[in-house]
Order: structure tokens, then C-alpha cells, then sequence
């Protein structure tokens, strides 16, 4: 391969190793299953890279590749230790040593979402981002007006996790 | 929605908190080997494909050839034999066109598509080549009572006897559970393929298929 090519790769995913690291830590409990998928979307990553022209931006481009690696190909299927076992501890350093009660809502949130499917969590994600629906459509490959409507699905689901 | 926009308060907050992966990292990462279904599909497809050939060229040994010149159905043999290479052939073409159509820049639903379509050529070719076995030992039998000497003096003592309803009714009833037989192995072991690779896939794809109704 080529190595200038290599080189400018491995340099903005270093730059923007944090969008995988939250799809992981969506898609993932636990250290190993975490890096196994950051590895498995760094390979088809970089698979794809030749087609990636710098039209858009890195970050935008590496989204679609790597929600389709986490939901689509990657075989280890994460469910039977999707509920109590996650460890959020090591993954999640405080940002906030003094709001106890956020910070433990936030857990608590990440473990609504762990409860969720593959497809949801995408949805979860982008929403996450930031994403308008428009993008979501898009990389999801459903309609506007379906994700929007699935969107509110997912947020009564989450309150209803959280206040059963 | 409070409870979401409370992690999404904190979403933008914990870039710091990943252990970050160093470019050495990275550069040993591109060198491993992927795990991706997409893979496992090529490499499960491959081998179906040379699987069915060598089953093919098996039974075209010469000996097989022979009997068949003794049945006198050597030419319709040797035509039915090219039409099945180029049917192989454009399964073939088919599957590697579907294969390389695979992209994870697509979004997820025309990918899982792409995937589903890839295993649908394979699976395809597969009931396409039992349904050549079936018609091959079809063939087999109705020439084996037309031709072999030996069956047909069997027959003759079994008709002989008054047992030529039963007999015949034996042979169908025999040759009708081996060919089930075979379907049913096959069957069960593309269950088994398409439970261990594909259930994550299908799963998401009816998800992804249940928002669209």
C-alpha cells in the first residue's frame, strides 16, 4: 500500500479516534469487546479510505463506515452481556468530580442504552452528534419522516428504562 | 426529551476520557486481520462453489462416462453438462458483481441489501445444484430399469411373481427418501451457515425494514 497514504490515514484517525470510541462504548461491553471493535472498524476504515476524496470531512465520512461496521459486519454479537456487567468505570473517567447525581444519571443513561438494538442505537448516536435528520436518513437509508417518528419511539422507550 | 439531553450535555464532554490509541497502534491495527461477516461470506461462497465442482467432476470419471454411452444417453449428458457450466459460470459472474457491489460508504440499509443479495446468488446456486442432483438420480433410476440388464431381470422375476406393483412402489418409495434425504442434510447445514453468520444481519435488516412500514 501506499505509504503517504498510510501515513495521512493513520493520522487522522488518531485525530479523530473519539467518534469510534463512542460507537464502541455504545455497541460494546467491556474492554476487549471495545477494542475488538475499534479494530474492526479501523480495518474497514481503512479499507474504504481510497474512495475517501476529502469532499466531506473526515469525521463525517469515518460516521457511515463505522456505524455500518458496528451494526452490519461485525460478527461478535455483544447481547448476552449487553445488561448489568458493563463496567463504565475504566472507559469513563469523571469529567465532573462534584455533580455525584449527573454523573450518575449519565451511567444510568448508558446502561438504558445498552438495552437497546443495534439499529436503535445508531439512531441514539446521531442524535447524540448532533446530526439533523436529514444525515440520519441518509446514512441509516430510511426516510426523513420514519426517523424522526422512530426517534420519538426511542426517547419513550429510554424513559420508560428509566422510570419503569 | 431531559434524560437524552443530559447524556447529550456530557456527549461532547468525554473526548478525554477514551484511552487514546497511538498512530503505532493504528499502523499494527491495519496489518490484522479483519473479522467482518462480509469476509466469512466470501470465504463460506468460495467454498461452496468448489465444493459443487468437485462433486461434478467426481462423478464424471470415466466409468461414469462409459455407463452412460451403455444407456445411450451420452450426447443429452454432454449438453446438459454445458449448460450447467455456463449456468455455474454466470452464478459466478453474478456473485463476485454482488460481491464487489458490497460498500460500507452506502448507508446501512442498501449495505445489509448488498450482503443479503451476495448470500442470495450462493443460496440460489445451491438449490440450483439440488435440484440438478434430484433430477440427475431421476434420470438415473428410470435408466437403470430401461437399461441395466441386471435390474431389468429383476424385474421380470418380480413381475413374474405378481409383485410388479410392489416393486415399483419399493423403488419410488426408496429413491424418493434418499433424495429427501439429501435435500434435508443440505438444508439443515445451510440453517446452521446462515444462523451462525447472518442472524445479527437479519435481525437489524427486519428492524431497519419494521421503521420503514
Amino acid at each position: 500500500m501506499d505509504q503517504q497514504l498510510e501515513q495521512s490515514f493513520v493520522k487522522q484517525l488518531k485525530d479523530n479516534q473519539n467518534i469510534i470510541h463512542k460507537i464502541c462504548r455504545l455497541y460494546t461491553s467491556g474492554e476487549d469487546a471495545h477494542k475488538d471493535l475499534f479494530q474492526e472498524i479501523t480495518i474497514q476504515l481503512w479499507k474504504a479510505y481510497p474512495k475517501f476524496r476529502g469532499e466531506s470531512k473526515f469525521s463525517t465520512w469515518a460516521y457511515r463506515v463505522a456505524l455500518n461496521t458496528a451494526i452490519t459486519l461485525y460478527r461478535k454479537s455483544t447481547r448476552s452481556v449487553q445488561t448489568s456487567s458493563f463496567d463504565t468505570s475504566n472507559l469513563f473517567v469523571r469529567q465532573d468530580e462534584y455533580n455525584y447525581e449527573e454523573e450518575e444519571q449519565i451511567k444510568l443513561m448508558y446502561e438504558a442504552v445498552h438495552q437497546l438494538n443495534d439499529i436503535e442505537k445508531a439512531l441514539v448516536f446521531l442524535y447524540l452528534e448532533d446530526k439533523d435528520y436529514e444525515e440520519i436518513s441518509e446514512t441509516l437509508g430510511i426516510s426523513q419522516v420514519n426517523a424522526r417518528v422512530k426517534m420519538n419511539r426511542i426517547k419513550t422507550k429510554l424513559r420508560k428504562i428509566l422510570n419503569p | 426529551m431531559e434524560e437524552l439531553d443530559v447524556l447529550k450535555k456530557a456527549w461532547k464532554n468525554q473526548d478525554a476520557s477514551y484511552n487514546q490509541v497511538s498512530e503505532n497502534d493504528i499502523y499494527a491495527m491495519l496489518h490484522r486481520k479483519s473479522s467482518s461477516i462480509v469476509k466469512w461470506i466470501l470465504i463460506v461462497s468460495i467454498i461452496e462453489f468448489v465444493f459443487w465442482n468437485i462433486i461434478s467432476f467426481a462423478f464424471s470419471d470415466e466409468k461414469y462416462q462409459n455407463k452412460l454411452e451403455s444407456y445411450g444417453i451420452e450426447d443429452i449428458m454432454f449438453i446438459v453438462n454445458v449448460i450447467n457450466y455456463v449456468i455455474v459460470v454466470g452464478f459466478i459472474y453474478v456473485f463476485y458483481k454482488n460481491y464487489r457491489s458490497i460498500s460500507t460508504l452506502d448507508s446501512t440499509s442498501k449495505l445489509m441489501q448488498s450482503i443479503v443479495n451476495t448470500r442470495k446468488t450462493v443460496q440460489y446456486y445451491i438449490w440450483y445444484n439440488l435440484f440438478i442432483v434430484t433430477l440427475t438420480i431421476i434420470i438415473s433410476i428410470v435408466m437403470m430399469f430401461a437399461h441395466n440388464p441386471d435390474i431389468i431381470s429383476m424385474m421380470n422375476e418380480q413381475i413374474s411373481e405378481g409383485h410388479e406393483s410392489i416393486f415399483i412402489f419399493v423403488c419410488v418409495l426408496v429413491s424418493m427418501a434418499f433424495i429427501a434425504l439429501v435435500i434435508g442434510v443440505f438444508w439443515l447445514f445451510y440453517r446452521l451457515i446462515y444462523g451462525i453468520l447472518l442472524k445479527k444481519l437479519f435481525a437489524n435488516y427486519k428492524e431497519l425494514k419494521k421503521i420503514e412500514v
